[in-house]
């Protein structure tokens, strides 16, 4: 009977968590040094079907998405700017996803590094999601702390929890401290923006993207180690194909950027045939029957994508980011395997025929 | 027990010729039968196909009786990829589908386009001058279409699927071989595509070594076959796919030029607007405002810049589309009861300038055809409906005669789509001429020669043997759109052949992903097509039932 005592104990473990943080939310526990959760409490079975119903919440349309609790930092101080479901707006609009977040160590990498834009995490396995909101909500608090011990000493401001805090107001930030947050040990000096921009929300994006997301609204997506689907008989599943790439699209303003990276060769593969990008190289890999097809007709989805050159990528300190921050990055460093790279342009649209 | 039960038409289309050449036609399907009539008398002119047997048991009790190896309609692969030429006769065909749900015909009338359900076939006729099918071209789909729509001015067929792809075909196949076009495969790259280096736990890399394995000894691996017709993949959503349309809007005002789109509608909501092909992965925007499942899309033909749209939701939603813009929400019911919509039509009768724009809508399991005025400045009216003898099944509409032609359900009583009449009822279809008056319209039975004809020769019988299982089969054969909606307690399953055990601890698995506490249910299985594991058992103790549908 080992296995429900398992689970039940990592269920508490994962309350108490939650409770920690809240408690030292509502300022009721000062004293305690916060504590970021354990991984180990909120591990998920790698894999979820992205075709089933799961119980996904998800807002009727972008007009209707709720953000305010997500970014409490970046609340429109004007209480009559409503969302159409009646709840408050934020001064601006998200417009970085990373889609398939897993534990959000890219969101965390990037949270300094874009101190001014609102990122959010989708990521369809509860656990996990649940990890990266407890997380996030504790570095949150760290920062505010660490802010309001060094205002202490110099004049005796109230610790605000929010909206009035100007993110920008962190001190200058140490180098190692930005780039490299890794996954147990927080960053312990002050971090630009304070972790107020990064949110992680569960979600099915492969369905429902565009109900959160509205058109050419976003930057920046990124595709982090995507889970590979091996099977041909899974391919369907694969987070990249030309049919998707049309939604990505959608939601990507003129100019903004895809960015991928897999460790699987063959999947890079797969996602440059899907941009229909020349594969690198002499290795064109087998395509096999009907396992996947590419959208047909003159027009294709090369309209609207164009493959950003490998300089660019060298100037480029998100790709660094999405190598090095992410869990996965880290693991496939650990293992010695390849990282393969792959970033988009949005183009803007083609005239009409 | 006066009579048999005839199975019910489960579409019909109105086809209009030009009379000097040939006689406007019903073309109509019934269970596994295409049938034309004539549209002045009601003369039946022809069946497809022609020399099966009659015996309806047939082609609706396969999957009981014959063979017994499951229903036809969830086999995972068509083993032989079917030609796309014309395959002569059809004498010789074998009945492998049990009905024909969508029907439609090319304006010019020279063309019926039908989808066979099992094998999932989009079947191209011509029609003759006497109203005979020849069949021209048959294609297997991939996956079964849930909406056939002709575009590109008729020059191809557009079919949305259940895997929630939309494919273009050529309405006329061409006489050539297809051959497919190949991107240059350079390196067979054998073996699988994940190494070392990406798996790492001990138990994937067994198995890797053991695909390698595999994969040295076995070097023919069987060719999955493609299809085997030209054809484009337009689009695709992640959900399953349940209308499309395709419609033209003028740019402006001013200039005669037009910009072609392509709507598509899913389960999950939402309606897609994209550009027209050949730019259709050039998304426009989407129409959100659902709450359920859409299952039908309807672009009145004299003002395409509208959108009626309907599904699991009680109300219709009207769209300026093009912008995304909800108008109106239109209540159907005044309760919040549960109905599905089954049908939307638009339609113009009398000349002008008295003349009625209606949207007629038909609710599953619902005897009655609502009809709506709209209006030019995009409002919708309700107006009186039309009360027919048995459910709405389908409707036909002739302009030129301001008639509708409606399929009822002659064999469930009126309101139900479960419970069976208790004697067979001969009306298979009812005829209405609609009257414009005042501000709404009127209908009065009309063509009752004609219907009389039709509904006096019938369509097949449905034996009197016919048990329960049987009954329910023809039950989802007409009521289907329900299954769509999702529901708490509501699981999707697709597996394959399970074993005994298999099958117990998938349902273990259902119940503790379902938060069902063991020891209050009773678990039934019965294996069909759609069967339906039943699970009585609630976490209240209440008892209730769950269905889930499985598929084997």
């Amino acid at each position: 009977m080992g296995v429900p005592n398992k689970r039940a104990k990592r269920e508490l473990n994962r309350q108490k968590a939650a409770e920690a943080v809240a408690r030292a939310q509502s300022g009721a526990d000062n004293a305690g040094e916060i504590q970021l959760p354990q991984k180990k409490y909120y591990r998920q079975r790698a894999h979820a079907n992205p075709f089933s119903d799961h119980r996904l919440e998800y807002p009727l349309s972008p007009a209707h998405m709720d953000w305010s609790t997500h970014y409490p930092a970046f609340l429109n101080p004007d209480p009559t700017q409503t969302t159409l479901e009646g709840s408050r707006k934020l001064l601006k609009d998200v417009e970085v996803v990373d889609i398939g977040c897993g534990f959000g160590g890219l969101l965390i990498g990037l949270a300094p590094l874009l101190p001014e834009t609102l990122m959010v995490g989708m990521e369809i396995r509860t656990q996990v999601t649940e990890y990266v909101t407890t997380r996030i909500h504790a570095l949150r608090m760290q920062q505010q702390k660490l802010k309001s011990s060094a205002n202490d000493t110099s004049s005796p401001v109230p610790p605000l929890p929010t909206s009035t805090e100007a993110p920008e107001a962190a001190s200058s930030v140490s180098q190692d401290t930005t780039t490299t947050p890794s996954e147990e040990p927080a960053p312990t000096g002050p971090v630009t923006g304070g972790f107020q921009n990064i949110t992680a929300i569960r979600s099915n994006t492969m369905k429902f993207f565009p109900n959160f997301l509205g058109r050419h609204q976003l930057s920046k997506i990124f595709i982090c180690f995507p889970d590979p689907h091996f099977k041909a008989r899974k391919h369907k599943a694969r987070i990249i194909s030309e049919t998707l790439n049309a939604e990505y699209a959608y939601s990507l303003r003129p100019g903004g950027l895809l960015y991928t990276i897999t460790d699987v060769q063959e999947y890079h593969h797969w996602i440059l045939r899907h941009f229909r990008e020349p594969e690198a190289g002499e290795e064109v890999m087998e395509v096999d029957g009907d396992d996947e097809q590419l959208v047909g007709g003159a027009g294709s989805i090369k309209e609207l994508f164009e493959r950003v050159s490998e300089e660019d990528l060298q100037q480029d300190p998100c790709v660094q980011v999405m190598k090095e921050a992410t869990e996965e990055g880290k693991k496939v460093t650990r293992n010695k395997g390849n990282k393969y790279v792959a970033v988009f342009r949005r183009k803007a649209d083609p005239e009409w025929p | 027990m006066a009579g048999f039960f005839q199975i019910p038409f489960q579409t019909i289309t109105f086809v209009d010729r030009d009379h000097a050449v040939a006689p406007s036609l019903l073309i109509s399907s019934a269970g596994a039968k295409l049938y034309s009539y004539a549209a002045e008398t009601g003369e039946r002119l022809a069946s497809w196909p022609q020399d099966v047997a009659v015996d309806s048991s047939k082609a609706i009790g396969t999957e009981a009786s014959s063979e017994g190896q499951g229903p036809p309609g969830k086999r995972r692969k068509v083993s032989e990829p079917s030609d796309q030429a014309a395959e002569g006769p059809t004498e010789s065909q074998k009945v492998t589908w049990s009905n024909i749900p969508i029907v439609l015909a090319s304006s010019n009338g020279q063309y019926v386009i039908a989808l066979t359900a099992e094998d999932k076939c989009i079947r191209v006729f011509q029609l003759s001058p006497e109203g005979t099918f020849q069949q021209l071209s048959q294609r297997t789909m991939p996956k079964k279409p849930g909406s056939i729509i002709l575009a590109d001015n008729e020059r191809s067929i557009v079919a949305a699927d259940k895997f929630g792809d939309v494919y273009s075909l050529p309405l006329i196949a061409s006489s050539e071989p297809y051959v497919p076009t190949q991107r240059p495969r350079a390196k067979n790259t054998e073996g699988p595509a994940a190494t070392n280096l990406t798996v790492h736990t001990k138990r994937n890399l067994e198995a890797l070594e053991q695909q390698k394995l595999y994969k040295n000894q076995n070097k023919q691996e069987p060719q999955k076959t493609a299809l085997s017709f030209e054809h484009q993949l337009l689009l695709g959503h992640v959900s399953l796919l349940t209308d499309v349309a395709f419609v033209a809007l003028p740019v402006d005002a001013s200039s005669g030029q037009k910009r072609t789109y392509l709507l598509s509608a899913d389960r999950d909501e939402h309606i897609r607007v994209s550009r027209g092909p050949p730019q259709t992965h050039i998304i426009e925007n989407y129409c959100f405002g659902h709450t359920a499942f859409v299952s039908k899309l309807c672009i009145p033909h004299w003002a395409p810049e509208f959108l009626v749209s309907g599904g699991g939701d009680n109300f219709l939603l009207l769209w300026k589309w093009a912008e995304g813009r909800l108008l109106q929400k239109i209540p159907l019911v005044e309760s919040d009861a549960t109905i599905v919509v089954r049908g939307i039509w638009a339609a113009t009768f009398g000349n002008s300038p008295e003349v009625s724009r209606v949207i007629l809508v038909a609710i599953e399991g619902s005897s009655q055809l609502r009809c709506f005025g709209l209006e030019s400045d995009g409002t919708m009216k309700s107006q009186a409906p039309v009360q027919l003898s048995g459910n709405v099944l389908d409707v036909a509409i002739s302009e030129k005669d301001s008639t509708i032609t409606v399929a009822v359900d002659s064999i469930r009583e009126p309101q139900s789509t479960q419970e069976w009449r208790a004697s067979p009822s001969s009306i298979l279809l009812e005829a209405f001429h609609a009257k414009p008056n005042a501000s709404c319209l009127e209908w009065e039975p009309a063509a009752e020669t004609v219907v009389a004809k039709i509904n006096t020769t019938g369509t097949s019988d449905i034996p009197a043997t016919a048990d329960q299982k049987q009954k329910k089969e023809l039950n989802d054969m007409f009521y289907s759109l329900g299954n769509l909606r999702k529901s708490a307690g509501e699981y999707l399953f697709r597996a394959r052949k399970l074993s005994e055990s298999r099958k117990v601890a998938l349902i273990q698995f259902i119940l503790d992903a379902a938060k069902i506490p063991d020891g209050v249910l009773a678990v039934g299985n019965v294996f069909g097509p759609n069967s339906i594991l039943e699970i009585v058992g609630g976490e209240s103790g209440t008892t209730g039932t769950t269905p889930l549908v499985f598929n084997t």
